[in-house]
């Protein structure tokens, strides 16, 4: 085979070159298909390269310590492995580099199994022609490697925890007993969050404040926990190990010397709705959440009392105060502090059922919501933990819940909220042991009663004689005189029509995502899934993480779970914030972006793309810079540069321009060049490669992280010198691995497509797919479709065009 | 026999995301007062059984197009759809009750769905004209143009 001679020209001023080429045959995995012996004499050949060797298992014992024994004995400076995928074996042979003295950033991996030997089993012939591209794609860039070294950023031993409710408290407190100082800021006047709210807990029916409450004081005296209530965090800057966190904190206008007597209140003239009651009795302008609030201490709420910020109307309170601890002059602040990690544990919103006018609440005093019946059987709430009605006071004799409000609907939301078919069967429980002679029926679609205990929960209550019955009603009516509900439905195992009347109906509804989520997840750069849920980095592997290095998800904030999962999550996010705090410091892969200073004229477009705000300077700052510690290394502000001012560390265009030159080298139109996201595309093509799904072998693939490093000027230099075709693939829109930078490539390849119509060019020699790391079938068709049109493709209209945009691209640089 | 065409009228699709909840039939105001066959159950039969048995059933003529059913479906089916879709294919097969015949002859031989001799002398006895006359030639042409012909004939 012929060197194309700009190939040989540029790597033989690298004479210091010393490569070793180790073609795996995997057994019989690779070397069933492709002549492996072939594969490695042909690469002796290459340029630079000093030894090249196949061996029956590279990555055993034996086939690594030859790779170490050949860097000492023959001074090896790059090495090439023609294996697996490199997201199998890619750190086991790093890691063997780096024992025997060689900078692990000094080798590459050619895919001779995945993308090759295992989808074209059938094509011996085309399969070794194709690995000996790959490999000579890989000599490419390795020649081109640099030395890299990872940089490690120093981790704050501090932690911000957002939000008090069970969730954050948990995960306060594994880091404060850790040893970590934890800020905890809660938006309420105390923690507690909606648990406080509750009365009994399924499955286990425990006094919900009363296992709470320790908890909860337990934050309030610890030695490492500050507690931040009546606060909301207002800005977050930095990066993991390093934020800087401004919060805004209410004024409380009453002391800390408060000691919660209470006199005060009787004093207080202004009368509010009471929120943490749901609204169902009334408040004072000073006040106390509940009586077993942290902190223990009364505030005002400025809003409805009189005094009116020290302009004096009212001060009753402050003269009933024995202790004089209302303090008017109390200001709002901002407090700044850093902390080196973050858990967001913001917890949810309940369904209003308003909106569902046909079934009358906040119409009909008698229709209540579940969160409102848990105050009022509550021995703390408004009646005393009586039973009784909203419209009369009586006791109700007949009590009807109603599941799936606002859940499971695409009027609300779609997804299943988790906890209210349990929440109900609790409730009619806790009727049927107070007030027994009551009657419960409870109408669902379907009862989930999936988690440990729940099934014998379900079943006790059907024992002890509540009446399930399968379908919602459509619709209740009033009895204006005495306030009885009419339940007109259709119990659906019988096939016949219900009406029903109840003394009570309580509306199970659904849980929600908190309105005010955007601003945090700006904040943060957090992704949501389709719920508006706060989404975890892996649904599987990594269900506490985000995708903001040093940021973590507890509890409801990431999607409807009950006390025992928010709690189980909470330990789980400590411990993940725990392990960088302890260790102190973390390690960035060396693929971040960089920005040569002399180039950079200060335009900020770079910035404008960065899904991490990684990128700061300013035009006053004539420059920008990338934030190291901040910067995840996706690329995708490379190709926006107009100046060539910034490079992708071991994604150099230098390298990936080698690669496409090799593939360009021999008949390029016959060729379809890819290029894949390491997460979704290339993991997607190795998937084909597993499950052995058959494609034409005429297509290379070029791994990039994120589909956002595939700069347009790749795209033309491949159509300038003849490619067949070109597939630009990448993670389906929602999932991408780099908070949606692939929007940025749906926007680049949009705008090819004009050009390549500008420049006369069929367009759909350019393609664009998403394909997800499951999609492997999704791949394989993919190519075999480009394949097809391909070969009803005649060479010379491939090379016509190749002139039509090189023509197009000299005029473009000389009008310029 | 014609054959039944419904789903080419109406994505069957959208039928698989009805949960059966019932809170359809639980609004329908025909369930109230007669033997109406419920939208959750029409829907379930021409899921489970083939839309055929339903085709053939006249109690499909009980519903009164109210669209509450449409209205507070938590999954927003277009169950008016279904229905008139269904009930499309119910009269070419010959399901049709004979007092909507009727009305359909009425109307395609006086203009008028109903016989109003009576309202006329009511009109009159209130000092009012009595009804100009129906465009009958250009209400038969719409009964014909939009296929009734098929189904009744007049
Ligand atoms: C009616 C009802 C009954 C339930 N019954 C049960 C039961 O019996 N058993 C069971 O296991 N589960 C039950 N659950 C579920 C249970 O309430 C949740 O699992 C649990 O509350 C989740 O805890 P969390 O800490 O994640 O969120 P939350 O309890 O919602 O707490 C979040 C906290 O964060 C604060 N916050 C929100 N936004 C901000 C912000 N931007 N800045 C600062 N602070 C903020 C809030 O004020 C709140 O204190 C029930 C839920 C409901 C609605
Ligand atoms: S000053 Fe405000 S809080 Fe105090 S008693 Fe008057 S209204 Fe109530
Ligand atoms: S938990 Fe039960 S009531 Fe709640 S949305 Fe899911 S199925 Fe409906
Ligand atoms: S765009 Fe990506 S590579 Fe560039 S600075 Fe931001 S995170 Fe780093
Ligand atoms: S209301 Fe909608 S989802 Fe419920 S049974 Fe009727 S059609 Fe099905």
């Amino acid at each position: 085979m012929k060197e194309p001679e700009s190939l040989t020209e540029k790597t033989s001023e690298h004479n210091d070159l010393r490569i070793g080429v180790y073609v795996c045959h995997c057994g019989k995995n690779i070397g069933g298909t492709v002549r492996c012996e072939e594969v490695a004499q042909f690469a002796t050949a290459l340029p630079g390269v000093m030894l090249a060797k196949d061996s029956l298992y590279t990555c055993s014992e034996p086939g690594q310590e030859q790779i170490k024994s050949d860097i000492r004995e023959h001074r090896l400076n790059r090495v090439v492995v023609a294996s697996c995928t490199p997201r199998l074996h890619e750190p086991t042979f790093r890691a063997a580099c780096q024992s025997a003295g060689l900078n692990p950033y000094l080798l590459e991996m050619a895919n001779i199994r995945e993308h090759c030997s295992w989808v074209h089993l059938h094509e011996k012939d085309a399969a070794t022609e194709k690995a000996k591209e790959l490999v000579a794609m890989a000599v490419s860039r390795v020649a081109r490697l640099m030395p890299q070294f990872e940089v490690t950023v120093p981790v704050a031993r501090k932690s911000l925890v957002i939000g008090g409710g069970i969730a954050g408290i948990q995960a306060a407190l594994d880091m404060a007993d850790a040893g970590y100082k934890v800020y905890l800021v809660e938006k309420a006047g105390s923690i507690g969050g909606r648990m406080a709210q509750i009365d009994k807990t399924f499955p286990t029916m425990d006094c919900s404040i009363c296992i709470l409450a320790p908890k909860m004081s337990e934050v309030g005296r610890h030695p490492n926990i500050e507690l931040l209530t009546l606060s909301q965090v207002q800005e977050i800057s930095g990066h993991i190990g390093n934020f800087r966190v401004k919060v805004f904190k209410r004024a409380r206008y009453v002391t800390d010397e408060c000691t919660a007597c209470g006199e005060c209140i009787d004093a207080c003239p202004q009368l509010v709705p009471d929120e943490f009651e749901a609204g169902l009795s009334i408040r004072r302008a000073i006040h106390i959440p509940f009586a077993q609030a942290v902190p223990s201490k009364y505030h005002i709420d400025m809003h409805h009392c009189l005094n009116n910020q020290g302009i004096v109307a009212c001060d009753r309170c402050f003269q009933a105060c024995q202790k004089k601890c209302i303090n008017f002059a109390d200001r709002d602040q901002v407090l700044e502090f850093e902390v080196g990690t973050i858990v967001v544990a913001t917890g949810v919103d309940v369904y209003d059922p308003t909106p569902l006018t046909e079934l009358g609440y906040g119409k009909f005093p008698n229709v209540i919501t579940t969160l409102e019946f848990e105050r009022l059987i509550n021995a703390g709430g408004p009646s005393g933990g009586e039973l009784i009605r909203p419209s009369d006071r009586k006791r109700p004799r007949k009590v009807a819940f109603l599941q799936c409000i606002g859940s499971r609907s695409k009027r609300a939301s779609p997804y299943c909220s988790n906890v209210c078919c349990m929440n109900t069967i609790k409730d009619a429980l806790l009727i049927r042991e107070h007030w027994p002679e009551t009657e419960i029926y409870v109408f669902y679609i379907d009862i989930r009663a999936f988690g440990k205990g729940f099934e014998d929960l379900f079943q006790r209550a059907r024992r002890e004689g509540v009446n399930f019955i399968r379908g919602v009603p459509g619709e209740i009516i009033e009895d204006i005189n005495t306030g009885d509900l009419r339940l007109l439905g259709e119990n659906t195992l019988l096939g016949s029509h219900y009406r029903y009347t109840m003394d009570m109906v309580v509306l199970s509804v659904g849980i929600q995502p908190r309105k005010d989520s955007a601003s945090l997840q700006r904040m943060l750069n957090l992704a949501t899934d389709t719920d508006g849920f706060y989404m975890e980095a892996h649904p599987k592997l990594r269900p506490v993480d985000t995708t903001s290095g040093g940021v973590f998800l507890a509890g409801a904030a990431e999607g409807p779970k009950d006390i025992k999962d928010s709690v189980t999550q909470a330990s789980a996010a400590a411990s993940r914030a725990n392990i960088l705090m302890s260790k102190g410091e973390v390690t960035i892969p060396a693929i971040t972006a960089r920005i040569d200073r002399d180039k950079c004229t200060g335009c900020g477009l770079c910035a404008r793309v960065c899904p991490y705000h990684a990128i700061e300077g300013g035009k006053e700052l004539g420059y920008y810079r990338v934030v190291e510690a901040a910067c995840q290394g996706c690329g995708v502000c490379v190709p926006e540069c107009r100046f060539g001012a910034i490079d992708q560390t071991h994604f150099t265009d230098d390298q990936i321009v080698s690669q496409i030159d090799r593939v360009l080298a021999n008949n390029p139109h016959d060729k379809i060049l890819c290029f894949a996201c390491n997460w979704c595309s290339y993991a997607g093509a190795d998937f084909a490669g597993v499950s052995r799904m058959q494609y034409p072998p005429n297509v290379r693939i070029i791994r990039t992280m994120c589909s956002g490093r595939v700069s347009p000027a790749w795209i033309d230099r491949a159509f300038a010198g003849g490619i067949g075709a070109v597939l630009v693939s990448g993670c389906h829109p929602s999932d991408c691995h780099y908070n949606n930078a692939n929007r940025e490539t749906a926007r680049r390849i949009e705008r090819f497509w004009k050009r390549m119509e500008r420049a006369g060019i069929n367009k759909d020699r350019l393609r664009l797919a998403w394909v997800s790391a499951a999609e492997g079938a999704q791949f394989a068709k993919v190519i075999s479709e480009m394949h097809e049109a391909l070969a009803r493709t005649p060479a010379d209209k491939v090379h016509k065009e190749a002139d039509k945009l090189r023509e197009f691209l000299s005029k473009k640089s000389s009008s310029q | 026999m014609t054959t039944l065409r419904i789903w080419k009228h109406f994505p069957r699709e959208d039928l698989y995301e009805c949960y059966q909840c019932a809170r359809c039939t639980g609004s329908c105001p025909a369930m109230e007062v007669a033997p109406a066959i419920g939208p959750r159950e029409t829907i379930l039969k021409c899921l489970n059984l083939g839309h055929q048995d339903v085709v053939e059933d006249e109690r499909l003529w009980l519903c009164c197009t109210c669209n509450v059913c449409e209205d507070r479906c938590p999954q927003k089916i277009p169950i008016s759809d279904l229905l008139v879709a269904l009930r499309n294919s119910a009269a070419r097969r010959g399901n049709i009750p004979a007092r909507l015949v009727l009305a359909v002859e009425l109307l395609a031989k006086t203009g008028r769905s109903m016989i109003v001799h009576q309202l006329d002398e009511m009109r009159a006895h209130h000092g009012l004209a009595p009804l100009p006359p129906a465009p009958i030639e250009e209400i038969r042409e719409l009964l014909s143009k939009t296929g009734f012909r098929e189904v009744i004939e007049f």
